[in-house]
């Protein structure tokens, strides 16, 4: 019996091992999926555990016993097995119970579980009652965005073309704040910022509290807890997300081709826009990408540096979450913060392409 | 009345809460305050009186108790060389609503939590008690639980008085700084004054902001049942807010943008204010002409507390004057126990004569507690609120 198995484990071909390989993927990402997002009591979690161990395990002895040509087939599968592990019980399981807990609806007010039951109109009270917030949250992170691309590709480009020698520690200043906490480093802006901090008696010993007023960086003769802070913060913590990948695709480039550019007769700026921003643009999307996805999202700057009308869809869906205990209609809310962004992403990868993303 | 606890020392070089505020902020550690004191002080000291080897874990607000420094024993190392109790004091209660999100979990499927006396604010035992989440106190083995002032028996939170035990108490009114203000306030409606455009803070405990602004309009807080009746001050704090009056809703951390002139006026709380004034003359707390609100954090014990005989010890230690006397002046809140004014007189005259902190007749008149809310209402009340807390 067990020679009969092994030798057709031998005698397997290419085909019947992808065959395989994939249908156990699939088996330990679903069992894990199960496990983690609670559909099975929990005596029958041991069982399913005890699955994925043994599929492991099975994998492993087809791949001992097999002949090359069907451990070159199960070996994709058997890489790809940590991922999807890791992806099925730490994002799908997840992301599943966001998403049934936003259709739940709680029967009174301190249940703790919510009771599933196609709550559609908790996707109508996360847009009705917090558009506005979601409308900043976009607007906010999209500016900062922009921001930080303005002050991030000069400085990429000056650490990755000029820095010479003190190239590496550069990019090590740049990359110095992250050994202070980020909320630390926020809430020494908001003293920075303060009405009688040094921000502000700078800007009117130079007298331009007047001229900042008039086009609306400053308010009431204040910087801190205005829409201007919380844009700025912003920028200020996700600016090195954008330096790194750029520098990264610039420091690529061969710099002969911006001589061989010259050579054909090129101007310096002509140089610039034809050759090097082209290359870089892959730096210039996956720093737009680490810079907008987590700022969108974001509640600690809008809650230290603004005011009660600049807060921002993170704000209120931690407010929902973990002081209102309204997990339903929190849950729709992130929910439908995760789908205009991954829309957004997609738009924007439209025009930018992934294709060689640095 | 005596010192029920003869063999405790009291050896005091009184420090404020200020103060060790003002240290915990040059050490840039606010997290470093007392367990990590107490971590230091801990454990093994198990002599004195009392049946040794029992456990108690009591979870309070920050900054809630006298610590041991510069010479003086606080309150829970006195505590444990007097009963040999093996004490554990965290400080992780630090929002009610954060905190029943964190329990809920657990008490609301029967399961236990680990303390054996929390402090809720009183709204919150209420809620608690309803939810029958609680056991009631052991109060045959607390005797100095008579000590307790008249105004805190029996509160509509815990009408039979069995569930809860206050811990402090305060009030909340109007804190400003005079610098920035350039005049005194007296009414609530100074907090809507045009002038202070940008520069009014607002709390975002609900009882306490709402509370106040009833108040300002004329209506008592304690007895509204409804959500209309007091649908009038949510519809101020809205204006207040789109208006741009209102520059943030704050926790406790309003009192950095007090003393640094950002706030010019703020809802706030008694005990923090005094405590500001007294490094800069130009804080002022005041119970505006209207009103003010009264609030207390009272010990309750969660349903399935193991240690309830240290529990009653606890309580009856904190319920004698003599050592309730020593909370108060550190902590400089409103203490619920009689017989405490006395004792402080002993130590800070002139603390004993702060109608703040012991607030004299008239005062007493103008403070009103929050009124005790059904479910529904109170779901109502906070939906509102934090719709326009915008958060």
């Amino acid at each position: 019996m067990a020679t009969a198995v092994v030798e057709r484990i031998r005698s397997a071909d290419r085909s019947s091992g992808e065959k395989w390989g994939l249908a156990l993927l699939i088996l330990v990402g679903a069992c894990l999926l199960a496990v983690g997002a609670g559909w099975l009591p929990d005596g029958l979690n041991f069982l399913l555990l005890v699955v994925i161990g043994l599929a492991l395990v099975g994998l492993i002895l087809v791949a001992v016993l097999g002949g090359p040509d069907l451990r070159r087939s199960l070996a994709p599968y058997g890489l790809l097995k940590p991922g999807s592990m890791w992806l099925a019980l730490f994002y799908l399981a997840p992301l599943w119970t966001l998403l049934r807990n936003s259709l739940s609806a709680k029967e009174t007010r301190f249940d703790i579980q919510a009771t599933f039951s196609w709550e559609f109109s908790n996707y109508g009270t996360a847009f009705s009652d917090f558009g506005p917030q979601f409308g900043r949250a976009f607007l906010y992170a999209g500016v900062a965005t922009a921001l930080t691309i303005l002050i991030g590709y000069p400085v990429a480009y000056f650490i990755a073309f000029r820095g010479g020698r003190w190239r590496n520690i550069l990019l090590g200043l740049v990359v110095v704040p992250f050994f202070t906490s980020y909320l630390i480093r926020t809430i020494a802006w908001s003293s920075i910022l303060a009405d009688s901090g040094p921000a502000v008696s700078v800007i009117e010993t130079l007298r331009l509290d007047g001229f900042l007023e008039g086009i609306g960086i400053m308010d009431d003769g204040r910087l801190i807890n205005t829409a201007t802070a919380v844009i700025f913060g912003l920028t200020y913590n996700f600016l090195p997300f954008m330096i790194l990948p750029i520098y990264v695709s610039l420091e690529k480039i061969d710099t002969r081709l911006m001589d061989a550019a010259q050579d054909l007769y090129s101007s310096a700026s002509r140089a610039f826009r034809k050759v090097v921003l082209p290359l870089s643009i892959p730096g210039v999307f996956a720093g737009t990408l680490l810079t907008f996805i987590p700022a969108a999202g974001d509640f600690v700057n809008a809650q230290f540096l603004g005011n009660p009308n600049t807060t921002m869809i993170g704000n209120s869906i931690q407010d929902q979450f973990l002081r209102q205990n309204n997990y339903p209609v929190a849950s729709a809310m992130a929910f439908v913060l995760m789908a205009i962004i991954t829309v957004l992403v997609l738009i924007y990868s439209k025009f930018f392409g992934t294709e060689d993303l640095a | 009345m005596s010192n029920n606890f003869p063999d405790t020392q009291i050896t005091r070089t009184p420090m404020s809460r200020r103060q060790l505020l003002a240290r915990a902020g040059a050490l840039g550690a606010a997290g470093l305050s007392l367990p990590a004191i107490l971590a230091a002080c801990g454990g093994g000291d198990s002599g004195g009186s009392g049946g040794g080897g029992s456990s108690l874990y009591v979870e309070n607000w920050p900054l809630y108790i006298d610590p041991s420094e510069d010479g003086a024993i606080g309150t829970a190392e006195r505590f444990m060389q007097a009963t040999g109790i093996d004490l554990t004091y965290t400080e992780a209660f630090n929002d009610n609503l954060e905190y029943f999100a964190k329990i809920q979990p657990l008490l609301g499927t029967g399961k236990t939590i680990d303390p054996d006396i929390i402090v809720p604010t009183q709204w919150m035992a209420g809620r608690l008690r309803d939810l029958e989440w609680l056991d009631k106190l052991p109060l045959d083995q607390v005797p100095n639980a008579k000590n307790i002032e008249d105004v805190f028996k029996n509160p509509p939170s815990d009408p039979t008085g069995e569930y809860s035990l206050p811990w402090q108490a305060g009030t909340a009114g109007i804190a400003y700084n005079l610098a920035a203000t350039g005049r005194e306030l007296k009414s609530v409606s100074d907090l809507f004054d045009p002038e202070f455009k940008g520069r009014i803070g607002m709390l975002t405990e609900m009882r306490d902001t709402i509370g106040l602004l009833l108040l300002g309009l004329g209506v008592n807080p304690s007895s509204i049942k409804s959500f209309d009746e007091a649908a009038g001050a949510f519809e101020q704090l809205e204006k207040a807010k789109s208006d741009g009056q209102i520059r943030a809703f704050t926790g406790n951390d309003y009192t950095d943008d007090l003393a640094s002139g950002n706030f010019a006026a703020c809802v706030g709380w008694s005990g923090d204010v005094l405590q500001l004034s007294a490094d800069n003359p130009d804080i002022r707390f005041i119970v505006p002409e209207e009103g003010g609100t009264l609030w207390w954090d009272t010990m309750v014990m969660p349903k399935g507390a193991k240690n309830r005989d240290a529990a009653a010890k606890w309580m009856d230690f904190v319920y004698d004057p003599v050592q309730a006397a020593q909370l108060t002046v550190w902590v400089q809140y409103q203490s619920p126990v009689k017989g405490v004014r006395d004792e402080v007189a002993k130590i800070d005259p002139a603390l004993a004569d702060n109608p703040l902190v012991f607030p004299d007749e008239d005062t007493r008149k103008r403070l009103f507690p929050f009124a005790a809310l059904d479910t529904d209402t109170e779901a109502e009340f906070e939906e509102a609120f934090s719709r326009i807390t915008g958060a």
